[in-house]
């Protein structure tokens, strides 16, 4: 699992320790680096002045070996103290070129001065030395210095140590530089936060998009586009919402003034016109409304509830039949264009029966007494259409882009619609897999066709 | 007094004339924004109930068009929008006077009277000239105080001299206020009413002005 803390989200925590983490890694490399080699070099510089002293007693040797006595205490006083690590005290023996010794410091380890020449480490009772073995150029003398290895790393050590120092103090400052460096750099996201914050669905302004850093635009950019959308939306339901209200409002009002004057006039003629005209009022107002519920209803939908398999030939004559029991006195003439095979749909029967009734009560009412209706299905592979054409006058151009919209009615007819039946169909194409059209047949009158609708899947090859 | 209705909803519209011809007016109803328009300015109305939303020319545009052209007669609007914006940018389009759908009947024919009696210069709610007096409201029309009946057609004619109490009418403006579009008129219709109204109300009451029209009497 992972930690799920506000810290392990923030990305100013997550900058600020791998900056941290980064940062002390390579200043604890550098700083060992930096140790060992200032420790290699105050030995370097040691192992020079023991090199320079041996020379220099095998000098002394030479020019004083009448009173060695005397130069032993000389020596003595200049050789250094345990108490100083920067000078710690030389040790020496000197002697003939066979190994006898001629001269010793007190401390010196007991070592034959007879060693090979050069340089060596020696352990001697508990403790180690830095010895170095000279012998004179004419072979005549020997000389061995030592140091205590104890004293030399210590002074080592303290030459190291120097060297790391300023590290440990710049780090602290280092670290609290990235914290306000980080913090700077990520204020943009804490303003673009508080902007998204004061946003409300009224209030989808777009994010200033100037002025954003490089990795944050894209963010920028999405969210404008997402408050664009959105907007349009919100806009869409506010717009539905109002024409809905206002759509309703004229039948009310129609039955209102109606009922008013079937009230006031004393002519029965009149009254009964106004009881007539109420009646049809009411009539229009609960189709707007079932209109309004099964879009309601159908808006929301992303896909059939229960689609099942039927025979959209059944589908064709139920609606027919319906048309046919409301309207005896019709005077269209309706001709069905059916396969002989059964045409099986996935879908809902009572969908696309309302579809199909929308449909026909278009072409009834637009198209003019005495048209002819044509209603035809046709599969193919596994899709099918569903259309209706009639042979009235169809509609004039410029309006044919808004047939599908809401509330939209082609006036000019002087028939009651609601504007809302080609919406409707429009839906149930969709959620039939298909797609829905309507406009002028380019041979005259007005055609309306569900095209792409899927078939079942196991009658797909039956209805070819 | 003759009206014009334009109204698209056929329900609506026939029950709007319904009313107003209740309460005599004369109206020409029509269907559009285009055919409103060219109504207002080919005749001569007293007052227009405009619906805003239309089909072709919506009402704001129908209205500023008319006022452009000098259309001075009151205008009330009918909508279905009652959000505040749209009222004061109706009102500021030019409408005298607004109804939100659905309304009442008498408080549209109310505010009718108001408009209309506004527009006639009369500050109180009744006409009078020389003992006669008319209520819009109760369509009661006296003479010294004694209550006179009259016909629709007679009340008609009364109202409309009664509105324009100092202007000559011709006989071609009675006539308009008289009938709507489409109902027959005998040549010498308005004669026989004016003779009615003489009857009833005194032969001083209407003054014939020769070759114009008519004109109500000087004021005893």
């Amino acid at each position: 699992m992972r930690r799920t803390g506000p810290a392990a989200h923030s990305l100013r925590w997550r900058l600020l320790r791998a900056v941290s983490v980064a940062t002390l890694l390579v200043w604890s490399l550098s700083g060992v680096f930096s140790y060992l080699k200032a420790q290699h070099e105050a030995e370097e510089l040691m192992d020079g002045h023991l090199a320079q002293s041996a020379r220099l007693l095998l000098a002394l040797v030479r020019d004083n070996e009448s009173h060695l006595g005397d130069l032993a205490m000389r020596l003595a006083t200049v050789r250094g103290t345990s108490d100083n690590i920067y000078e710690p005290p030389l040790e020496f023996q000197i002697g003939h070129g066979d190994g006898t010794i001629l001269l010793r410091s007190d401390a010196a380890p007991l070592l034959p001065v007879l060693g090979v020449a050069g340089y060596s480490d020696i352990e001697r009772d508990t403790e180690s030395w830095r010895v170095l073995n000279m012998v004179a150029a004419d072979g005549n003398y020997r000389v061995q210095v030592a140091q205590s290895i104890a004293m030399r790393d210590q002074a080592a050590l303290e030459v190291a140590s120097q060297s790391v120092y300023p590290i440990v103090i710049v780090l602290p400052l280092l670290l609290l530089a990235s914290y306000f460096s980080v913090r700077r750099v990520l204020r943009p996201l804490d303003a673009l936060a508080d902007d998204v914050a004061v946003r409300t669905p009224e209030t989808l302004t777009p994010l200033p998009e100037r002025d954003v850093p490089q990795e944050v635009a894209p963010l920028v950019g999405a969210l404008n586009r997402l408050f664009g959308r959105l907007g349009q939306t919100l806009e869409n339901e506010r717009r539905f919402t109002a024409d809905a209200a206002h759509e309703l409002r004229t039948p009310l009002a129609a039955v209102k003034v109606q009922t008013q004057v079937a009230m006031l006039a004393a002519d029965p003629q009149i009254r009964g016109h106004a009881l007539q005209q109420i009646e049809s009022g009411v009539d229009r107002a609960t189709r707007l409304v079932n209109q309004l519920l099964r879009l309601a209803r159908l808006d929301p939908m992303h896909q059939l509830d229960h689609p099942q398999a039927f025979d959209l030939r059944g589908v064709v004559d139920e609606a027919l039949r319906a048309i046919r029991n409301a309207r005896p006195q019709i005077g269209h003439e309706i001709v069905e264009e059916l396969p002989a095979q059964p045409l099986i749909v996935a879908g809902d029967p009572d969908l696309l029966g309302i579809a199909l009734r929308n449909l026909v009560d278009n072409a009834l009412r637009y198209s003019g007494p005495g048209s002819s209706i044509r209603i035809s299905a046709a599969g193919s592979g596994e899709r099918c259409m569903l259309s209706v054409r009639d042979n009235g006058p169809g509609v004039p151009a410029d309006i044919q882009t808004r047939l599908g919209e809401r509330f939209y009615r082609h006036c000019d007819s002087g028939a009651e619609g609601n504007g809302l039946g080609l919406a409707i169909v429009g839906r149930i194409a969709e959620l039939h897999g298909g797609q829905f059209a309507a406009g002028n047949h380019p041979d005259g009158g007005f055609v309306a066709t569900l095209s792409e609708l899927r078939l079942a899947p196991a009658a797909s090859g039956s209805s070819a | 007094m003759r009206l014009l209705l334009v109204e698209d909803d056929a329900l609506l519209g026939d029950g709007i004339r319904a009313g107003l011809m209740l309460a005599a007016y004369a109206v020409d109803w029509v269907r559009d924004g285009k055919a409103g328009l060219r109504a207002l300015l080919d005749h001569d109305y007293d007052a227009c109930v405009l619906d805003l939303g239309l089909p072709g020319l919506d009402g704001l545009a129908v209205l500023k068009a008319a006022r452009q052209q000098g259309r001075q007669l009151p205008v009330l609007l009918l909508t279905a929008r009652d959000t505040r914006d749209d009222k004061i940018h109706g009102l500021d389009c030019g409408a005298d006077d607004y109804l939100t759908k659905p309304f009442d009947l008498a408080e549209l024919q109310a505010r009718l009277r108001a408009l209309l009696r506004r527009a006639g210069g009369a500050a109180g709610p009744v006409l009078g000239h020389a003992g006669v007096e008319l209520d819009p409201a109760t369509k009661r029309v006296t003479r010294h105080g004694e209550e006179i009946a009259l016909s629709a057609r007679e009340y008609a004619l009364l109202l409309d001299l009664l509105n324009h109490p100092r202007h000559v009418r011709t006989r071609a403006q009675l006539e308009e206020s008289l009938y709507a579009w489409g109902s027959e008129t005998d040549s010498n219709t308005v004669e026989v009413y004016i003779h009615h109204l003489r009857k009833k109300l005194g032969a001083e009451f209407i003054r014939t002005v020769r070759g114009l029209g008519y004109q109500l009497g000087q004021s005893a």
